[in-house]
């Protein structure tokens, strides 16, 4: 009721009645509300169906691109998207008979319609745009599990921050793989260093059955070993004629053993499979060998997190250099862009005129954009992202500068002039003191915003961390990324914190 | 002694704002100027000091023409005249101080002045001024947090440090209660009366003009209508009054009224 009595009564005067303005209104929505005088109702109306029923169409015909023929399209969409397709057109029709009842009620009742009409064509662009932003809550659903890994990855990432010296105690023998050629002596126990006896010292590698493709396994070899740190798992590898190393397989599983209490093991490994080269000629010797590894001495922090605190420093420095040249090339610009200084004559009014609408430009192209313009200008690299937060920072600082300009009080001015003082002393006592404040609030506020847009800016090849993160995402190394975002997180709060104080106390 | 000779004033958008005023002001005199909103008050005390620039006319002061001196002799001019504005004009983000030492700029190099380098002497002698006028404990605390009536006794403390011999006061109490208005018009007189200055004011109540004025003049339009010494304002008749005010106005005293209501 309350909305009812806060619709002013508008005078419809009007030789139609109330059924011929919905019939009209039923035959071309808005006509109705336009021949009893709600012109702009009626454009507005009419404008709001037509560019629906418009999209509606180009759906459907981009939903059935490939058919021939608008009934084979309107088959294929109803085909493809029933509900859309269906949704759409009920409310299409909605809307219709809304506008068409609209115009009758706005000639029977002297009231301009409720809002119903629009919130119907609210629905009907919500239904719309639905489709056209390809929404998939379905997908996003059942989906959802494979988003898991790499996203608590993200969220996790410490795992890939710290890594050890790693102490390496190592047994090798000798493996002859190939008929011709001197069989190796096989190794003899040592006195004191890890060894590994393999036996025999020659055999067959594992190959490939050419019809089935089966594996063939090789020889069998038996590996002893002695002298390894105890009880510890002791990895075994292999190492071909080429000098490729790799950790045997069986079954699946690597193979290991586990060290006894005096450091010796037993076991047994089948030669692995290697496509030997047909071209090679001799006697082929391979090597096998027992591995233990241990993380030894104090953490480290590993190359991901040495490269992202090196590109976090270079991302704040970054934002502070964009900022410092900001902040020097848009103070002169800002008089220019000042009504109260530049308010003399016709010319200097040009001028300001002209500065406001440059910089209104230059404010209004992302820094992203410019920084695709930088890396062409300057080359990839964190220069080019300066220039580009430079360029914005420019144009965003000379307008709150302005206005910081524009809101200085004369009076002040004014009586520090009354005193005898000359035109500095008056800017030194009674222009800068009420500039200062905003100025350095603004100042502060833009590096804020400087850091926080170069953390991003490297993802168009300007620099900073952005440039980090994204080799890492496309490397799909999630734990490194997760780094890389868990500090500019950190970064952009703290210093948004930092930036919020700095100015509260300054305000 | 100032003489004001012919005085015009036409602004750049041609609204003239003095119309050939002449009058005289004797040296210890308290003299208020009165007229309605819009009468040329602030235009006629701020062309004394050259923050406006009269049109025409002479303003001969100690035997030298204010209205044709150099920029360069402007400087020591204007130090001779301390100015209290209506809106006490301080720098809000300023300390007390630093507004204070704002009146000695007209005797110190630019040099040490922009570095806050100020001679000993100067130093005490604001001091001094802020213990006068009852500011001591809010020496350093910004202008913006000081009351109305501290910050118009900051002002006039500002004034002091120019070691004035003439007082420009444009409506110094206009923003101020009635209370306080006494307070400060207090001041003025102390100023006047024990330390010899001149003082130029204007002022809008009848009352705070008869307690205060030694002379008046009256301003309507831009040129001088009314002239008269204390005793002339004491006996001052309804008719003359209106003369100054116009037709709708009525003896008012400081409360509310309807010239302050005209006022703007
Ligand atoms: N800078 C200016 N430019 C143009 N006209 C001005 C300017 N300053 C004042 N005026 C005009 O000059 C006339 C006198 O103004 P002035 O400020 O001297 O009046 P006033 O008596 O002080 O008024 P009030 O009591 O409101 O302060 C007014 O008509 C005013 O509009
Ligand atoms: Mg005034």
């Amino acid at each position: 009721m309350a909305e009812r009595t806060l619709q002013s009564r508008i005078e419809v005067k009007t030789k139609f009645s109330p059924p011929v303005a919905g019939v009209a209104s039923f035959v071309l929505p808005g006509l109705g509300q336009m021949i009893v005088g709600q012109v702009y109702r009626g454009i507005l109306l009419l404008l709001a169906f037509g560019s629906g029923l418009g999209i509606y169409v180009w759906r459907i015909a981009e939903i059935g691109r490939r058919e021939v023929g608008f009934g084979a399209k309107f088959g294929k969409a109803i085909d493809l998207e029933p509900m859309f397709f269906i949704l759409s057109l009920v409310v299409l029709v909605i809307v219709w008979l809304l506008i068409a009842y609209d115009a009758y009620r706005c000639v029977q009742q002297g009231k301009r319609g409720g809002s119903g009409v629009f919130l119907s064509i609210l629905a009907m662009f919500f239904v719309l745009g639905w489709q056209i932003s390809q929404i998939d809550v379905v997908r996003m659903v059942r989906e959802a599990p494979d988003a898991l890994p790499p996203l608590s990855k993200v969220l996790w990432p410490w795992k890939a921050a710290i890594e050890y010296d790693i102490e390496k105690e190592l047994g090798d023998a000798r493996i002859l793989a190939t008929e011709e050629g001197d069989i190796p002596v096989p190794n003899v126990p040592l006195a004191d260093e890890p060894y590994l006896i393999a036996t025999p010292t020659q055999g067959e590698l594992s190959t490939q059955d050419p019809d089935t493709g089966e594996l063939i396994p090789g020889t069998i070899l038996t590996l002893v070993g002695g002298n390894f740190r105890p009880n510890i798992e002791t990895a075994i590898w292999w190492k071909d004629p080429n000098g490729n190393e790799f950790q045997i397989r069986q079954e699946g599983q690597y193979v290991s053993a586990v060290t006894d209490d005096q450091g010796a093991f037993r076991i047994e490994v089948i030669m692995p499979y290697r496509l030997t080269p047909p071209s090679a000629v001799g006697p082929l010797y391979h090597d096998v060998f027992a591995l233990q590894t241990r993380e030894i001495g104090r953490p480290k922090a590993s190359e991901a997190l040495r490269l992202t605190v090196e590109r976090m420093i270079e991302t704040i420095f970054m934002g502070m250099m964009a900022t410092f040249f900001g902040i020097i090339l848009s103070i002169p610009v800002s008089f220019l862009a000042a009504r109260n200084i530049m308010g003399g004559s016709r010319i200097t009014m040009g001028i300001y005129f002209l500065t406001r609408t440059i910089m209104n430009i230059i404010r209004s192209i992302e820094p992203l954009i410019w920084a695709l313009i930088a890396v062409v200008w300057v080359g990839l690299g964190p220069f080019a992202g300066i220039v580009a937060l430079t360029i914005h920072s420019i144009a965003a600082l000379t307008k709150l500068y302005s206005e910081a300009i524009e809101g200085i009080d004369p009076g002040p001015i004014e009586a520090v002039r009354a005193t005898g003082a000359n035109t500095l002393q008056t800017i030194m006592y009674g222009v800068i003191p009420q500039m200062i404040s905003p100025f350095i609030s603004f100042s502060i506020y833009r590096w804020d915003i400087n850091v926080r847009m170069s953390t991003i800016i490297g993802l168009v090849g300007g620099g900073g961390i952005g440039f980090l993160l994204v080799q890492y995402i496309r490397l799909l190394d999630y734990r490194s990324a997760g780094i890389a975002v868990w500090f500019i997180a950190v970064t952009v709060a703290i210093l948004d914190y930092v930036s919020a104080e700095i100015r509260a106390r300054l305000i | 002694m100032i003489e004001i000779k012919n005085l015009s004033k036409t602004y750049a958008d041609g609204t003239q704002a003095l119309k050939d005023v002449s009058f005289t002001v004797e040296d210890g005199q308290f003299l208020v100027v009165i007229g309605l909103s819009g009468s040329g008050k602030s235009t006629l005390l701020r062309c004394i000091n050259r923050l406006v620039e009269p049109t025409e006319g002479q303003i001969i002061w100690n035997g030298t023409d204010i209205a044709a001196a150099e920029i360069a002799d402007l400087r020591k001019i204007r130090r001779s005249f301390g100015m209290i504005f209506q809106h006490f004009n301080l720098v809000k983000r300023s300390t007390v101080l630093t507004n204070v030492m704002a009146g000695r700029l007209g005797y110190v190099s630019t040099a040490k002045s922009i570095f806050h380098r100020f001679p000993k002497g100067d130093r005490d002698m604001a001091a001094a001024a802020i213990e006068r006028l009852g500011l001591t404990d809010q020496t350093n605390k910004l202008a913006r947090e000081l009351s109305g009536g501290q910050q118009q006794r900051v002002g006039i403390a500002r004034a002091l440090m120019q070691e004035p011999q003439v007082i420009l006061a444009d409506e110094p109490v206009a923003s101020l209660d009635p209370v306080l208005a006494h307070t400060i018009l207090g001041y003025l007189e102390q100023l006047n009366q024990e330390d010899g200055m001149t003082v130029i004011c204007s002022l809008h109540y009848l009352d705070l003009i008869q307690r205060y004025a030694s002379h008046v003049i009256g301003l309507r339009d831009g040129r001088i209508v009314w002239q008269g010494d204390s005793a002339a304002i004491q006996t001052m008749t309804d008719k003359e009054f209106k003369d100054i005010y116009g037709e709708e106005a009525e003896r008012v005293s400081a409360g509310r009224s309807a010239t302050e209501a005209d006022r703007g």
